[in-house]
């Protein structure tokens, strides 16, 4: 080791760790230098969260020695490695929810804070020094996710931590809410604490880090100050290849009016009325909460309709459970896949084949060995990277588990794919590769109503976008022609009460 | 299982070889359980006591087969207790008035009522999750309980008081074909066909699926009631038959027949490991859990440690299990 110790907080040398059937990481080394924002970026299952994880102590490696602030840790527990000065701040928190802030914060050292009183008074200066006015009697159950967050940040703060590992932290909050953790991120650079930052998202790496690393299938492919990267050698290092564009060119097939869909009211839509084409991927803008998720699962009968009207083709359909709309060839990718789409301890050929399950059964049996052809015609056809089709579906990364779940549905032939969120916390590659998958979809005759937060993904590859906001509808656009401010703007609802779209709507009628 | 078999073949030998003692502990339970009461007592291998093993292992394997699927499917059947008492009551009592055979059927048949029954109220309560369930079956074990008593005012009947043919029920309960008891060749039938439907059949699968993700099985077009319904139905029909062994067995029916039986059945599909959390588990794998259960309360008793001990043993055990089962999906 020829650097000081001085210049870096944490050496990684070699290390690498197996799973059963993986490489998960090899022989891997970085350089962390002290005070500033290093980020990692990779696709899913590059290793990111495998070495974050041997760093804090939840798994142990294989081989390789890694020196955090000039001493080499062998062998650690995550509570050791928080008292050593290394916090690591996870997607889901670890916060008990029905405690207070100030508690969670101290959590297990009430007595070092000198009882109660103390622990909400360190816990105030903490929650002031990152400029966050959250009362410390509050119940972490009552806060957002933002707010949180910077609850785990004060809990490291309270460690002395030196380096604050952060994994995906913009994942789940707002365009806002991003710009405070910006400022807090800096705040604690200032101070001089190191951060490992890591997220898919490439604007915030441009914006936040001194010195990028890219991983990639377990190794580390490179690791320079962000200055010499551009964003196209950034997403070729991750993919291992090159991508010229993040989206394939707009699909172009539109033809005649496959669905209908007339005032349809839930508890929480008010009088949603639309058409779909053929060949068609119709687009759904809104904020989170705004409504969107609620008509796709209104239209495939998986929550409960007060009236609605459905014609397909022209002619009216009874849609009350998720089986009836399978029946009429309407496919659903949902919005969590790991809560509402996979079985996850199960195969992959079993969770591909879900939904076709009736088309193998003759008397009552299964037809197996038709079974694992369905199965492996689309892990062949959809690229599933997967050891073998007996694989546990949690096993894989998430990309390849979403097309899994988009497998599933095209061998229904489906009429219809609604697609909510189908991109979530999938890598550029995978991305791009869903994407041509969608444009196949409808070029062979099917139509897509997608879902996304990602509005550039709405924007470059829909033929058209709804708005909406609040259970309402309230604008329909051409993307080509649109700016995505004003598509915004319409989805945030300043466009009041009397609203365009439906009227047009009616009177078309 | 294949899943295992691909691992398996990655890995070295060695690894194999303990890969095996992790996923089939039960079986080296079961085996250093024989081989130390063997040594301890050799009455333990005698001819009388495999017979005895044989006939105590017939009415628990009955009902826990039943248990497997609700298991797999992501509930629980408490009501088991009940419905052994309530059919073993009602079957006796019918032989009297409508000869053996007609008795032996409506007896299966309230047994698989019972469990539509159950299922009924769960669907209908909206129960989707192991906790409600276990309050509903323990309610419902209650009450078909309550109908034994009722029906029999409180009386236990013996089936030597029954004046007609009983020729069928002293076969379940003592006949011998070669030296195995007919209660076990009824077992092998019914663990053959039960085996076929789940590994072979669609709702075998749905009933798997519907176990391992409710939500997810409901959104691809498996009707969950439906699944719901068969597994109680299936396990209400086991535990009819197992009654029926049991009463042929024992000779009498009392309205307290089924006391326990809840318990054991829960602690054999679990020790046999059939994931609590549903979706994961296999007949085949109940039957080595039931095993381990009759071969540990005979080699206790044989080993002449008091029943008080034994029943901190079995709760001992099923903590253990639960204990291996959340640890091999790490």
């Amino acid at each position: 080791m020829t650097k000081t110790d001085q210049d870096y907080i944490l050496s990684i040398r070699d290390v690498s760790k197996s799973f059963p059937g993986v490489k998960a990481l090899d022989s891997v080394s970085m350089d962390i230098r002290r005070g500033s924002i290093h980020g990692i970026v990779g696709e899913n299952g590059a290793g990111k969260s495998t070495l974050m994880k041997i760093l804090s102590g939840v798994y142990t490696r294989d081989s390789g020695t890694i020196v955090f602030d000039g001493e080499e840790i062998k062998s650690i527990t995550p509570h050791e490695s928080m008292q050593k000065g290394l916090s690591i701040i996870y997607q889901e928190f670890n916060l008990v929810k029905t405690m207070s802030v100030g508690e969670n914060i101290f959590l297990g050292r009430f007595k070092e804070m000198k009882g109660m009183r103390g622990t909400h008074e360190k816990a105030r200066e903490l929650l002031d020094s990152i400029g966050c006015n959250i009362s410390t009697h509050k119940l972490v159950s009552e806060l957002s996710v933002s707010e949180r967050q910077m609850i785990e940040i004060a809990k490291a703060l309270s460690f002395d931590s030196k380096l604050i590992i952060m994994d995906e932290p913009s994942s789940s909050l707002t365009t806002e809410e991003m710009r405070k953790l910006v400022d807090i991120i800096n705040q604690l650079k200032e101070k001089g604490i190191t951060i490992i930052y890591i997220s898919h998202k490439l604007d915030e790496i441009f914006q936040l880090c001194d010195t990028v690393t890219v991983m990639r299938d377990g190794q580390v492919i490179d690791t320079r100050p962000i200055s010499e990267y551009t964003r196209a050698d950034m997403i070729s290092m991750m993919v291992g290849r090159t991508i010229e564009n993040e989206f394939p060119e707009r699909p172009n097939c539109v033809g005649d009016i496959l669905m209908e869909v007339r005032s349809l009211n839930t508890r929480k839509l008010r009088n949603v009325s639309f058409k779909l084409r053929k060949g068609e991927i119709l687009g759904l803008v809104g904020l989170v909460g705004a409504g969107r998720t609620e008509i796709v699962r209104a239209i495939f009968g998986a929550d409960k309709v007060k009236n609605h009207e459905i014609l397909i083709e022209g002619k009216p359909v009874r849609i009350r459970k998720p089986s009836d709309a399978i029946e009429y060839g309407i496919g659903f990718v949902p919005e969590d896949r790991k809560i509402e789409g996979l079985v996850l301890p199960f195969a992959v050929d079993t969770n591909i084949t879900m939904a076709c399950l009736d088309s193998l059964t003759k008397y009552g049996f299964l037809n197996e060995s038709s079974e694992k052809g369905i199965a492996q015609k689309h892990v062949d056809a959809l690229d599933i990277k997967t050891p073998s089709l007996k694989t546990r579906v949690e096993n894989l990364s998430g990309g390849n588990q979403q097309k899994c779940i988009v497998g599933r549905w095209l061998e229904i032939k489906p009429r219809i794919l609604i697609l909510d969120e189908p991109t979530r916390g999938i890598d550029v590659g995978a991305k791009y590769e869903i994407y041509l998958l969608m444009k196949k979809i409808v070029e062979d005759g099917g139509s897509i109503i997608l879902i996304s937060s990602e509005l550039p993904e709405v924007l470059n590859m829909s033929n058209r976008v709804l708005t909406i906001c609040d259970g309402r509808i309230t604008g329909e656009f051409d993307p080509t022609k649109t700016s995505a401010d004003e598509i915004m703007a319409s989805a945030i609802g300043l466009c009041g009460e009397e609203n365009e779209y439906e009227s047009n709507y009616e009177s078309a009628i | 299982m294949n899943m295992n078999l691909t691992m398996k073949a990655q890995s070295s030998l060695k690894k194999k070889f303990l890969g095996f003692i992790k996923e089939y502990m039960i079986l080296v339970a079961i085996v250093i359980l024989a081989l130390v009461t063997a040594i301890a007592e050799p009455r333990f291998l005698s001819l009388e006591n495999m017979t005895n093993i044989m006939r105590q292992f017939g009415p628990l394997i009955m009902v826990s087969l039943g248990m497997t699927f609700v298991i797999i499917g992501g509930f629980i059947d408490l009501s088991v207790t009940g419905i052994v008492s309530l059919v073993a009551v009602v079957t006796l009592s019918l032989i009297e008035p409508l000869g053996q055979i007609p008795a032996l059927l409506i007896g299966l048949a309230l047994g698989a009522i019972c469990g539509l029954l159950t299922s009924t109220i769960i669907i209908s309560c909206g129960a989707l999750t192991q906790a409600e369930a276990l309050f509903i079956t323990f309610g419902m074990s209650t009450v078909y309980g309550a109908i034994a008593l009722i029906y029999t005012g409180g009386e236990t009947n013996h089936l030597s008081w029954v004046t007609r043919d009983t020729s069928l029920f002293k076969a379940i309960g003592q006949g011998n074909v070669g030296f195995i008891s007919v209660s076990f060749l009824i077992f092998l039938v019914v663990l053959a066909i039960l085996w076929v439907f789940q590994n072979k059949t669609y709702m075998g699968r749905a009933i798997s699926l519907t176990g391992g993700n409710k939500t997810a099985a409901w959104l691809t077009g498996i009707n969950i009631n439906r699944c719901i319904r068969t597994i109680y139905v299936i396990c209400g029909f086991m535990t009819a038959l197992g009654a029926i062994v049991l009463f042929s067995r024992v000779t009498t029916a009392s309205p307290v027949l089924g006391k326990g039986y809840e318990t054991n059945a829960i602690l054999s599909v679990v020790v046999g490991g059939t994931s609590l959390a549903g979706g994961k588990g296999s007949v085949l794998r109940t039957v080595l859990g039931v095993l381990l259960v009759t071969l540990l309360s005979n080699c206790l008793n044989m080993l002449e440690v008091s029943a008080y001990m034994q029943v901190v043993l079995r709760g001992a055990i099923l903590i253990a299990a639960i204990w291996l089962d959340s640890t091999r999906h790490r």
